[in-house]
């Protein structure tokens, strides 16, 4: 009871440390408000898509923001996920909440064999062993042709119980409420004295060795974890798509959850699925905005994203958590001084 | 199963292993001595590819067309550097990721506006388009035997160059302690712009090369950027001995089990099992490989010293 109790305090003070991802979650929640006044259902499908690759990103997250490790790998466990619901519906599993608990073994028993080899190295061996071991896994679906090998299988949404998925919004609010678990989860996870330790490595590793701590324990548990949360997106993701090919774990797909990161912050609960919305609504409007400028190459968007992220890299600091951060404290200080004077 | 055919995929995979050595080399000292992340490595093999394509093409002359996109690809990555790499160097690994994998997304894109989203089609010399008896009695594609020679030139070069001269051994030096190199008088900077414009010139020459055998079209260059990582892993980065090794086992491997592992498997296992099975595995053999080197080896079978 106790117990409880303190992680219900944990959570309130969590939730007061980090307004910002709550008001993005809230936003989420209300949403398909917005959108059913505005009559812009299509608008539902992308805050779905953002949500998916949110909850994946945060899951990166983990390991990447609070972990310090680059893994470079983490489509894979969103490939295996999504793989989980389509091979489980090709031998007539229907139940979802079966498909999860599938997905959630297969990303935590491949994370801990992944991490147990690729933990024992750092820094590029690292980002290099983590994408090599998911392109093995991406070859691994490509050339499962009872699966369809490389164009992939079309899959039902899942049965989630009382919960049919065909009705419009269930199955937004079905990820909604993943999202708003899994943010909960990492609050919880970050200030727990897990995580502290876990950030603790991240900054200095001989430090908690020192400690008499072992930091590999700490790592491996972490990017477990990731994995698992990965992989539940994965899951989510082959019902939202109703499709699932090795396209979904391709290494670009990688590359880009750590864009999402990046952009939105490194090591901020916000930043992942602030990031999200950045990374798609840009690649959803670049190519609107060049077919009105520039009609004649309206498909060559990433002529002008790629070079962006490039200058993100070079002037962007602390991602667009730590932007929103400067401009609320220089609100906040000019404010203050203006009081004074 | 004759002899005929397992030569043939054995120079295969010769060829495929001294072409993978040619993007693997300069990347491994990108990043062991530069200890900087490049994915766009693989632009610079579309990079070659294109510009070789295009002169051949537009001169009607194979090998003023290499002749001359050999300075292209030196250029090009010399401009790279120059412009956007060299800021990149403090930053952190995460950082050099996302910046360069915006520049291939850039490249690609900048080669699909200039030259169109189909692939590019340029045609042997008469001289290079037939075929010779390695063996009598064993016709090989001269092509194919003419890009084992050159591969295998180059990779001598390289080895005498980083095993014999002033600057390779400060290459050495600087793949080892990149801190002491610099503390000793070695300049970095111009090392760092060296090595770049090298490797991004012989990344250049295997495009060149690899384009009239596979199609010259945008993001060629990934799939090979890929393997070469697993080549590094394996040969242990910044050590360019490690990557001829690796490279040549990993083309090896590669060609080699995709036509026999089917047949192979088939000797212990019922036809089903064996068709299902064998493509999985020998598309895979690689990075299985990999694993298996790093569950003995993690830092790679030649590591360079002080790395360990």
């Amino acid at each position: 009871m106790a117990g409880i109790l303190r992680i219900l305090g944990i959570i309130g003070s969590g939730m007061a440390h980090n307004r910002m991802l709550w008001l993005v979650v809230a936003g989420f929640g209300l949403f398909p408000i917005f959108t059913h006044v505005a009559d812009l259902p299509f608008w539902n499908d992308l805050a779905m898509r953002i949500m998916l690759l949110g909850i994946a990103a945060m899951g990166l997250n983990l390991v990447l923001g609070y972990g310090g490790m680059v893994s470079f790998g983490h489509a894979a466990f969103i490939g295996i996920g999504a793989y989980c619901v389509g091979i489980s519906q090709y031998y007539g599993l229907m139940d979802g909440w079966l498909h999860i608990l599938f997905a959630l073994l297969a990303c935590g028993i491949t994370g801990l064999i992944i991490g147990v080899l690729a933990l024992r190295t750092s820094g590029i061996y690292f980002i290099m062993i983590t994408l090599g071991f998911a392109q093995m896994l991406f070859f691994l679906f490509v050339s499962l042709e009872n699966f369809g090998g490389d164009d992939g299988m079309s899959i039902d949404r899942a049965e989630f119980g009382i919960i049919d998925l065909y009705e419009p919004l269930r199955l937004y609010f079905l990820i909604w409420g993943v999202l708003v678990l899994v943010g909960v989860m990492l609050m919880v996870i970050v200030r727990s004295r897990f995580g502290v330790t876990l950030q603790a490595i991240k900054s200095n590793e001989t430090r908690v060795e020192a400690m008499g701590l072992v930091p590999l324990h700490y790592k491996l548990v972490s990017y477990v974890m990731s994995a698992m949360i990965c992989g539940l997106a994965g899951a989510l993701f082959a019902s939202w798509q109703e499709y699932v090919s090795p396209d979904i774990m391709h290494w670009t797909r990688s590359g880009e959850l750590m864009i999402i990161i990046i952009l939105g912050g490194l090591g901020t609960l916000a930043g992942p699925i602030i990031g999200a919305i950045v990374f798609l609504l840009l690649e959803e409007f670049l190519p609107l905005m060049l077919e009105t400028l520039l009609p004649a190459y309206a498909e060559n968007w990433m002529i002008i994203f790629g070079p962006l992220l490039v200058l993100v890299v070079l002037f962007g600091r602390g991602g667009l958590v730590g932007l929103i951060n400067r401009i609320i404290d220089r609100l906040k200080g000019s404010s203050a001084s203006r009081g004074r004077s | 199963m004759t002899i005929t055919l397992i030569l043939e995929q054995i120079f295969n995979g010769l060829q495929a292993g001294v072409t993978l050595f040619l993007v693997a080399a300069g990347l491994t000292l990108i990043l062991g001595v530069m200890n900087f992340v490049f994915l766009a490595h693989g632009a610079q093999v579309m990079i070659g590819a294109y510009a070789a394509a295009a002169i051949t093409n537009a001169t009607g002359h194979f090998y003023i067309g290499i002749l001359l996109a050999i300075p292209l690809t030196f250029i090009s990555g010399y401009l790279l550097e120059y412009l956007v790499i060299r800021h990149l160097y403090r930053r952190d690994h995460m950082e050099q990721v996302l910046a360069t994998f915006g520049l291939i997304l850039f490249f690609n894109e900048a080669i699909r506006i200039g030259f169109g989203p189909a692939a590019l089609f340029s045609d042997l010399p008469p001289s290079l388009s037939g075929f010779v008896e390695i063996l009598p009695g064993v016709p090989y594609p001269a092509f194919r035997l003419w890009v084992i020679v050159v591969g295998l030139c180059c990779a001598l070069a390289i080895g005498l160059f980083v095993s014999r001269t002033r600057t390779g051994a400060m290459l050495r030096a600087g793949a080892e302690n990149p801190e002491m190199a610099a503390a000793l008088g070695v300049n970095i900077k111009r090392l760092f712009r060296l090595i770049f414009a090298a490797g991004a010139t012989f990344a250049g020459i295997a495009g060149m090369m690899l384009g009239p055998l596979t199609a010259v079209q945008p993001g060629m260059g990934e799939p090979l950027l890929i393997l070469s990582l697993v080549v590094i892993i394996i040969g242990g980065i910044g050590s360019v001995r490690g990557a001829f090794i690796a490279a040549i086992i990993v083309g090896l491997v590669d060609t080699v089990g995709r036509v026999f592992l089917p047949s192979l498997l088939r000797l212990f296992f019922d036809q089903a099992t064996a068709d299902g099975a064998g493509p999985a595995l020998a598309s895979m053999l690689v990075y299985i490989l990999m694993a298996v080197i790093l569950i003995f080896r993690p830092t790679g079978l030649f590591p360079a010293k002080g790395r360990e």
